[in-house]
């Protein structure tokens, strides 16, 4: 590449002589390098803006960090310098908020490298935001480091003996995500407005890579100058011109269309539970339920606590299980009590439900160090290997819910210990299984309950 | 009318009653049904929800919706607050009412997702860079996940700043009773945001005095918005100036601490003649009440204090609770952070914190034994 990198903008760096109607003339002259590509870029903005002739509290200009990033202030419209690479994400926020709005984000190379995540994400929404990426291969703001867009081998601040790091293409990564817009040009050639223009009507997502030339670093060091990046254009495969043009619906209005589909109106009251009975209980209960995934420990568990409320009482559920399904613990802790609930904890349990192996071994500690009143509802099969100073009640509760159905294996071992505890009537818990439950499963776990107490009272 | 809820459940309540019509969120233990319901709840009173690809578009997303004119929620736990550091000091600069609720895990890093702790109490204190004052209530029941999150919104639109909701996993993931008429009627009417007028020339950091809360306009409304993470002044541009960067961090120290009192929410049960003092928050504080309740039925005098709002630390409720008593006990899901800031009030008195991590609650029996209660 020739060293003559510092004499191609020099003729054209002044400020425009009648100011055009987007930017602010008391702002001029910008305040970026003699030179800098980023003054030509600010022009061609404005020149779209201005042939599109859009009202200027109707769009957003969001920018980056980075000297692209200082642009928003030289225009007479709204505003947003957000923190660096996250541009897409408030311009995203806006859009979703006023899908009217016009936005366009700027950003640098920098950005959509630090920011790569919101580059995929907003291209795969198609959500319709402008994006230009000022594309000058490198961190000028900070000293001319290297950034995604270096190209091989090129010098700079970081990369004193040559990048070893294979630049990005804008384009072709966002390109499987059908975007709405994709085009490329530079701030040499011609057609910059005409893209622009087309980028901002878009109602998808559209970016214009524009590259850039950085005359504090890149012009020297990287020796990039006009028909250097032009050669790479070629020499990379990534030509100017419009990539990709897809028709995939707008992601703020295709949201809205799907989801907002009735209208706005006051959430339907959430449905409550009825005081229907009364508990003789005068003292805080803990009952452990410990069973296996799949056994619908914590199904069970939220009946009994909503029947103790139905009964007067005041509940606690606390459940522990693993990320996985079906298979590993299900363990519930349910309070019940005719006073306040403070301490959520059972340390100490009054009552255990032992429905499986995995449950038991969860549990095991607390088993051993607990009282000599606990109750411990366990299935026969499992009770040889409880290990506990409590009250070891072994009855066929996996047996007695094959018959009634599996899943209501927790309201048999409940109903087996309602059937010796005294909590709360009976059929209150039926009331509660039918009030929260759908019907088929309502009765499925009043047959257990059922089942359970004839095994209790046995 | 009474439920049997999550504390999570009541945070998603709380928002949409609160006028909360925006929420983007990336899933995360034990934060997760804070995402899923308000995706299934939001779309029905006309509000929008998304998942970020990740915390840091998930935040930005609700500060952009923010400022075009939505209230706004995002929740997460400690790893995802990590990566909204950053964002939360945008949204002190750049005025942005916005509440985030923080179920926190124990940690750090991955830690325990499943178990619960308060190990980012001042994590959430110090979250970003600069050092500015914080708004924090943190919740010790479904109840107050109610209640507090719709005083969250409210002073995040009030003082125009950043809110954190200080849940965690034994709050957030424990169904209890939710009474909602009473939630309703104990919860603070939600604060309708004020905007500047249609003809006024709108600065957007502009104020009277230090401690009073410039107006907003929605981007895409009446006015032209600038809206700026650097140094800036009322026109938001940047500024290097140091008088006028001067004013504008006094703006967000005073807009805050001069209206603490006005955020105070905490229940003070003392007692004459006490020598002990409990102090807490968040799940801690239920075990601290029931250690009263112990201690007084076994003839002890003890006062306690549940602070709701921690930040801004509540001066003036935490020196009368501390007049007359030689003892302050600060039980804490941690290794003892809060009881930092109440070490610098309580000169000359012992003080006793009562720290686990972990993951399981600090006992009432802990508290009395410790305490010196039994």
């Amino acid at each position: 590449m020739s060293p003559e990198p510092l004499e191609d903008l020099r003729e054209e760096e002044q400020a425009p002589e009648a100011c055009p109607s987007y930017v602010l003339p008391e702002m001029l002259p910008y305040g970026f390098c003699p030179g800098c590509g980023h003054i030509k870029i600010a022009g061609y903005l404005d020149e779209a803006l201005r042939r599109l002739n859009l009202p200027k509290n109707r769009v957003v200009l969001v920018t980056d960090i980075g000297c692209i990033g200082i642009i928003d202030k030289y225009y007479d419209m709204n505003a947003f310098h957000g923190l660096h690479g996250r541009v897409i994400t408030y311009a995203s926020g806006i859009k979703l908020a006023d899908p009217d709005l016009t936005v366009i984000a700027i950003m640098g190379d920098g950005g959509a490298g630090i920011g790569g995540a919101h580059l995929l994400s907003v291209a795969r929404r198609n959500l319709g935001i402008t994006l230009i990426v000022a594309n000058n291969f490198n961190y000028g703001m900070t000293g001319g480091q290297h950034s995604c867009t270096t190209p091989l081998e090129a010098v700079t601040a970081t990369t004193s003996k040559g990048n070893l790091e294979v630049p990005l293409d804008l384009l072709e990564t966002l390109r499987p995500s059908k975007p709405s817009f994709l085009a490329r040009t530079s701030v040499f050639g011609e057609g910059q407005v005409d893209l622009l223009v087309e980028a901002i009507q878009t109602p998808g997502f559209a970016l214009v890579d524009i590259w850039d030339f950085c005359i504090a670093y890149v012009g020297g060091r990287m020796a990039l100058n006009k028909r250097a990046i032009e050669n790479m254009m070629e020499e990379l495969e990534m030509p100017a011109g419009v990539l990709y043009r897809g028709t995939r619906p707008e992601y703020a209005r295709a949201w809205r269309d799907l989801y907002l589909t009735d209208t706005p109106a006051a959430p339907a009251p959430p449905k409550g539970l009825q005081v229907v009975g009364k508990s003789e209980l005068d003292h805080k209960v803990g009952i452990l339920m410990a069973g296996g995934a799949g056994q619908k420990i914590r199904s069970a568990a939220t009946l009994v606590g909503a029947a103790a409320i139905m009964s007067g009482l005041n509940a606690t559920q606390k459940d522990d299980y693993p990320i996985t399904v079906r298979t590993g613990h299900s363990v519930s802790e349910v309070i019940i009590s005719p006073h306040e609930i403070n301490y959520t904890g059972i340390d100490d349990p009054d009552i255990v439900l032992l429905l499986a192996r995995e449950g038991l071994t969860q549990v095991a500690r607390k088993l051993k160090k607990c009282s000599p009143t606990a109750r411990i509802y366990v299935d026969e099969s499992l009770a040889p290997a409880v290990d506990s100073p409590g009250q070891i009640i072994a009855l066929p509760l996996n047996a007695t819910a094959k018959e009634v159905g599996k899943l209501a294996i927790g309201p048999v071992a409940f109903g087996a210990a309602l059937a010796r505890e005294n909590l709360f009537p009976v059929e209150v818990f039926e009331m509660a299984a039918r009030a929260l439950q759908k019907r088929a499963v309502a009765e499925g776990n009043i047959a257990g309950l059922r089942a359970g107490l004839t095994l209790g009272k046995a | 009318m009474i439920e049997f809820i999550e504390g999570n459940d009541a945070v998603v309540r709380g928002a949409i009653d609160a006028g909360c019509r925006f929420f983007a969120g990336y899933p995360i233990t034990p934060a997760s049904s804070i995402l899923v319901s308000m995706m299934r709840e939001l779309p029905k009173v006309g509000g929008v929800a998304v998942q970020g690809e990740d915390e840091i578009a998930s935040i930005g997303m609700c500060i952009g919706a923010a400022m075009t004119g939505y209230k706004a929620m995002t929740a997460t736990s400690g790893p995802g607050i990590s990566l909204y550091s950053e964002n939360v000091g945008l949204a002190i600069m750049g005025e942005t009412p916005l509440v985030i609720v923080n179920v926190q895990r124990q940690g750090p890093a991955t830690g325990s997702a499943t178990k619960g702790a308060d190990g980012d109490i001042e994590f959430m204190r110090w979250v970003t860079s600069g050092g500015l004052p914080m708004i924090i209530l943190a919740p010790e029941n479904v109840q107050d996940c109610y209640t507090l999150t719709v005083a969250a919104f409210n002073f995040a639109e009030r003082y125009r700043a950043p809110v954190f909701l200080a849940s965690q996993k034994e709050v957030a993931m424990i169904r209890e009773v939710f009474d909602y008429d009473r939630a309703r009627a104990e919860a603070p009417p939600a604060f309708a945001r004020p905007v500047a007028a249609v003809d006024c020339v709108y600065e957007p950091h502009a104020c009277s005095a230090p401690d009073q809360v410039p107006l907003m306009s929605p981007i895409g409304g009446p006015h032209l918005v600038r809206y700026t993470t650097s140094t800036h002044d009322q026109r938001a541009y940047l500024t290097g100036d140091p008088e006028i960067i001067g004013a504008m961090v006094e703006h967000y120290q005073r807009k805050i601490e001069a209206h603490a009192e006005e955020m105070g929410l905490y229940d003070e049960e003392l007692e004459p003649g006490a020598e002990t003092l409990i102090l807490a928050y968040g799940v801690s504080a239920r075990s601290a009440r029931a250690a009263v309740k112990k201690a007084r039925a076994a003839g002890r005098r003890v006062s306690l204090l549940v602070l709701k709002t921690i930040f801004p630390v509540q001066e003036k409720a935490i020196l009368r609770a501390l007049e007359g008593v030689s003892r302050v006990i600060v039980p804490e899901m941690n290794l003892g952070q809060y009881v930092e800031e109440i070490r610098c009030l309580a000169a000359g008195r012992e003080i006793i914190p009562i720290n686990r991590m972990n993951t399981t609650l600090v006992t009432p029996s802990e508290i009395l034994e410790r305490g010196g209660l039994l």
